[in-house]
């Protein structure tokens, strides 16, 4: 009966559904349960949380991922799969702390200073909490002090830091360099991401990790953090 | 509609290696094929994010004087800073010439509208602030009153500016199509002498099929007032549907155009 309801629950993720009147990828889904109404259910039956979230949510997200990888899925598509997770998680956010489950880790995320664009950055903050990330999110236009005032008082795992203009991406070197200066640059990863950075920026200015992607991100992310 | 050739953009790869080697023959041929397309100006975006100012402006001068051998199109020079601006004015031979852009951003309004207006340049202003892009039409509206009303004192009338109505990806938020088009129509309402144009390919970002409605999204902002449009002249598609919308927008007198772009074979069905 759990793995039934576990399935079902990750199918809707697969469909982007996040109550039983949203249309799935497929036609004809109107009516039937979708991610809210399964979890709901599934907290009802007593099922482990921490197995709602690997069995169902994760494991669901893996499939829109790969999809998304295979270009079969579009932006919207996983946007409505990430949204059905993030409601989802809102849900069993009360039961977390009960089950002793712990988040994944911390990140900040920012857009740099001069920079306006904070599409991809949004993305990549809901894929992450869809993960198990514990996000704060510092906004768009964000100036280089500002961005490492945060992490010295917050203290996260990961700075991930986006940029779409290749007159704003030279902040991300000098946020590296001034994590430097402030000796807390081995304290934590960054990653950074955005349409003119590549994977040889990422090296050339010193940083731990970059994601073409949303997705690829949080798989960065996870790799670093294991 | 006024087109403007993209094609010259240190932001795509090819064009910034092209740039960094110097390659006189690459840039000439994108700047001539642009212009046998018909491209009414050409963009001429140098900045490459990599370097000092000093080899912006190099490199921006070098773009415009390749760029001139190649053809007599005007040019729509495209940067963000002001330095690199001037210097690209300095060694323009036209007297046509449109700077791309200014936003309701203070500083740079000042700096750049002070050179459109010393040059009589015609400008580029995106609906926007400080704040980034309005995701809705009346905060758009809003950054179009001060840009207005700042270029004016500076001396820039207002027949003079090209407003970006601004496009964002539909596949994030499907209220943005309207938003765009709802845009374009109040500016050319409040103010009929300005004119409008954007860079639409953005709106199909993330979605498959895009230039089916990067085409389909055309025809609709021709209908809500655009004048003009950043747009890859070697679409042939869409230079043809171009004229279509012009055709039917009441822009073609005696469909004299859309008439000698048949006999040209550029009208695909």
């Amino acid at each position: 009966m759990s793995e039934d309801i576990l399935s079902l629950i990750k199918e809707n993720v697969v469909q982007g559904r996040i109550n039983q009147e949203d249309e799935g990828m497929e036609e004809g889904m109107e009516g039937k349960p979708a991610v809210t109404e399964l979890v709901q259910k599934a907290l009802d039956d007593g099922i482990d949380v921490q197995k709602i979230i690997n069995d169902g949510l994760t494991s669901g997200m893996d499939i829109v991922g790969q999809k998304f990888e295979k270009k079969e899925y579009y932006i919207p598509d996983m946007l409505a799969s990430a949204e059905a997770v993030g409601a989802a998680m809102e849900m069993l956010e009360p039961h977390l702390a009960k089950n002793g489950i712990e988040p994944k880790g911390k990140i900040i995320v920012a857009t740099v200073k001069g920079d306006l664009h904070d599409i991809g950055k949004n993305i990549v903050t809901i894929l992450l909490r869809g993960a198990g990330y514990l996000v704060k999110d510092l906004g768009n236009d964000i100036d280089d002090q500002t961005i490492v005032d945060a992490v010295k008082k917050e203290q996260p795992q990961f700075l991930g830091l986006s940029a779409l203009l290749t007159s704003t991406m030279t902040h991300m070197r000098a946020i590296v360099q001034s994590l430097k200066d402030a000796g807390i640059r081995d304290k934590v990863k960054v990653i950074v991401g955005g349409a003119p950075v590549s994977e040889q920026f990422a090296k050339d200015i010193g940083a731990d990790g970059f994601g073409a992607d949303g997705f690829q991100a949080v798989s960065v992310i996870d790799s670093l953090n294991s | 509609m006024i087109t403007i050739g993209e094609n010259i953009n240190a932001t795509a790869k090819s064009v910034a290696q092209a740039i960094n080697n110097r390659d006189t023959e690459f840039i000439q041929n994108r700047a001539k094929v642009q212009a046998e397309a018909g491209a009414d100006y050409i963009d001429v975006n140098a900045g490459s994010g990599y370097g000092s100012q000093e080899q912006s402006i190099a490199a921006m001068q070098w773009v415009m004087d390749t760029v001139q051998q190649a053809t007599d199109k005007p040019l729509v020079i495209d940067s963000d800073d002001p330095k690199v601006l001037q210097a690209a004015l300095a060694r323009y031979s036209g007297d046509n010439v449109i700077i791309n852009s200014v936003t309701a951003e203070p500083e740079r309004l000042t700096s750049i509208g002070s050179l459109a207006a010393k040059r009589r340049a015609s400008l580029v202003a995106l609906a926007m602030g400080e704040a980034g892009i309005p995701d809705n039409v009346s905060d758009r509206l809003a950054a179009c009153d001060r840009i207005v009303k700042e270029l004016a004192k500076l001396g820039v009338p207002t027949e003079s500016i090209y407003f970006d109505a601004l496009v964002l990806p539909i596949s994030v938020d499907p209220s943005q199509g309207m938003i765009t088009l709802n845009t374009i129509a109040r500016i050319k309402q409040r103010y009929p002498e300005a004119k409008t144009v954007v860079g639409l390919s953005n709106i199909s970002y993330g979605l498959p099929n895009r230039n089916i409605v990067n085409r389909s999204f055309m025809l609709m902002a021709a209908y809500a007032g655009l004048d003009a449009i950043i747009v890859n002249p070697l679409d042939t598609k869409m230079m043809g549907l171009i004229k279509v919308a012009d055709l039917l927008t009441g822009n073609d007198p005696m469909c004299r155009a859309y008439i000698r772009a048949h006999r040209k074979g550029l009208l695909q069905d």
